[in-house]
């Protein structure tokens, strides 16, 4: 890629939601769409221009001008349809950048992305895109999305707030207290994205996890977060320090008890056990709750010594939150390794028969290895090939066939 | 957060003439999408139902009820949460059954 190229890249990734909401705080004519038309415009005319006259002194402000004259002319235009004039003396800058609440703009358009109007899918598409500036391909690509399926989420959220007239701009102090927690799931799901192993190693993946830490840093070290905020950066903490051995050396997922604890990263830990201490005290939330279940597999010294007698517990208190199949599979794995098989295997059984859930390949995986670990080879070998039919991500496929190999031998 | 039934609303002639693949592709998708409402913590249960039943009123049993001869009758059923109506609204349409167009969903506030 040639050096223009590259800073036009970077300049994109660091400035193009900023901008789009700096033109809807300059206008209230233009609308989301235009806006970011406008700013995706400015872009390609700074590639061009830049390739015959060289990068300029200061690249962003002039992508800034740029961006601000094809605002001006726009209105001027629909204005002079209109016959009025428009007031050309104005200020192209963040109005809030003294006296705001939050300070960082990345948070700001985060928080603004939290509308509770939108789905959870829709707020995590749109700040992949207004927030962390991530291209339409890319976005796609990290949520395992098509493109054309990420253009309809997006063009049906611009349709909601253009419709509704959802500001894409910093709420005010109230909205900022009650969105915080739309903020936490936006921001758990961000980093689940970039977690999945179902890709294997990708960098953009990991990139994703350390935006969501960033900014949930940002929400604690600006005052905005809560004890809950806490907690769910002490889970993310503590699963960023498995990150990288999840995969073994020829790419192959491990799952926790084949991975080698000795590559964990020690000091991580250390830092998440300080934040899910911080995050005692208040109401405890889900995300209170799968920390210390993480906390609980990354002190132990190795997978049998794992206190599944207190995940177990912790994911029944989990259950009792939130009732769900999902959870429910978790609670029987913790309750199998506790040695509470019977019980185990009696809900393994009940999901079993819910048709949805049948087709889920996590529980046949886990009928499969634990039918395997009780001695039921064939009954094992049956729902590990159930499992081969039920995901499409080749590194999983991968893992089952490794298991069923295991009965071979 | 409030709580919502998802009623899931399809063509039951159509349903019931579909082949065993395609029925079985449907549910893996319905379960793929089960998998982003869990994550998001939006999920409670959600069950397929048999395209046979009996509408009762105080007159008398209707054997098979108007069920068939319905274009959108009622194929299966979900339980979510969600903020409000809107987000409930917004969280089915990214159903991949929807999106193909092959189902209806109707989304109802549960009173409490």
């Amino acid at each position: 890629m040639d050096k223009v190229q590259q800073e036009v890249d970077h300049l994109y990734k660091k400035y193009f939601g900023k901008m789009v909401a700096s033109l809807l705080y300059f206008s209230q004519e233009i609308d989301l769409e235009t806006a970011e038309d406008l700013v995706q415009d400015s872009y390609s005319s700074a590639l061009t221009s830049w390739k015959s006259d060289g990068i300029p002194a200061n690249p962003e402000g002039w992508i800034y001008k740029v961006c601000k004259n094809k605002a001006l002319n726009k209105i001027k235009k629909e204005k002079r349809v209109r016959g009025i004039t428009v007031n050309e003396d104005f200020l192209f800058q963040d109005p809030h950048s003294s006296d705001s609440v939050v300070d960082d703009y990345q948070l700001r358009l985060l928080f603004a992305c939290a509308h509770p109007d939108l789905s959870p899918k829709v707020q995590v598409v749109i700040t992949l895109k207004y927030v962390i500036n991530l291209k339409i391909e890319s976005i796609a690509k990290v949520l395992a999305m098509t493109i054309d399926g990420v253009d309809k989420l997006l063009s049906r959220a611009r349709q909601k707030i253009r419709e509704e007239k959802v500001p894409l701009q910093e709420p005010d102090v109230l909205t900022l207290h009650s969105r915080i927690h739309i903020v936490h799931k936006i921001l758990y799901l961000l980093f689940n994205e970039g977690y999945k192993s179902s890709w294997g190693k990708e960098l953009l993946r990991e990139e994703l996890c350390e935006e969501a830490l960033l900014m949930a840093k940002t929400l604690i070290d600006g005052n905005i977060g809560n004890k809950e905020t806490a907690a769910l950066y002490a889970l993310m903490l503590f699963n960023a320090a498995r990150f990288k051995a999840r995969i073994g050396s020829n790419g192959e997922l491990l799952d926790l008890e084949e991975q080698d604890r000795s590559l964990w990263n020690k000091d991580l830990i250390r830092y998440a056990c300080t934040f899910l201490h911080q995050s005692k005290g208040g109401p405890v939330s889900s995300y209170h709750y799968e920390a210390t279940i993480a906390y609980l597999h990354c002190t132990a010294k190795d997978f049998n010594s794992t206190d599944w007698v207190s995940v177990s517990k912790l994911y029944l208190q989990l259950l009792q939150m939130n009732p769900n199949p999902f959870v429910e599979l978790n609670y029987s794995i913790a309750l199998y390794y506790s040695g509470q098989k019977k019980k185990a295997f009696k809900i393994l059984n009940e999901l079993q028969q819910k048709p949805f859930f049948n087709q889920y390949y996590l529980l046949n995986a886990t009928l499969g290895k634990f039918n395997l670990l009780e001695g039921n080879n064939s009954v094992a070998r049956e729902f590990f090939l159930k499992t081969l039919q039920q995901t499409e991500f080749e590194i999983e496929k991968e893992y089952i066939r490794k298991q069923i190999n295991k009965i071979k031998n | 957060m409030e709580k919502f039934l998802l009623l899931i609303r399809e063509d039951l002639k159509k349903m019931s003439e579909m082949s065993e693949e395609e029925f079985n592709r449907d549910l893996q998708l319905m379960m793929t999408w089960m998998e982003s409402l869990s994550e998001s913590g939006d999920l409670g249960t959600g069950e397929p139902l048999l395209t046979t039943g009996r509408y009762v009123n105080k007159d008398r049993v209707l054997s098979d009820g108007p069920f068939l001869e319905a274009k959108e009758a009622i194929s299966g059923y979900m339980i979510i949460t969600a903020e409000n109506l809107d987000q409930a609204a917004s969280m089915t349409q990214t159903c991949p059954l929807i999106i193909e167009g092959k189902i209806a969903i109707e989304v109802r506030q549960i009173w409490k």
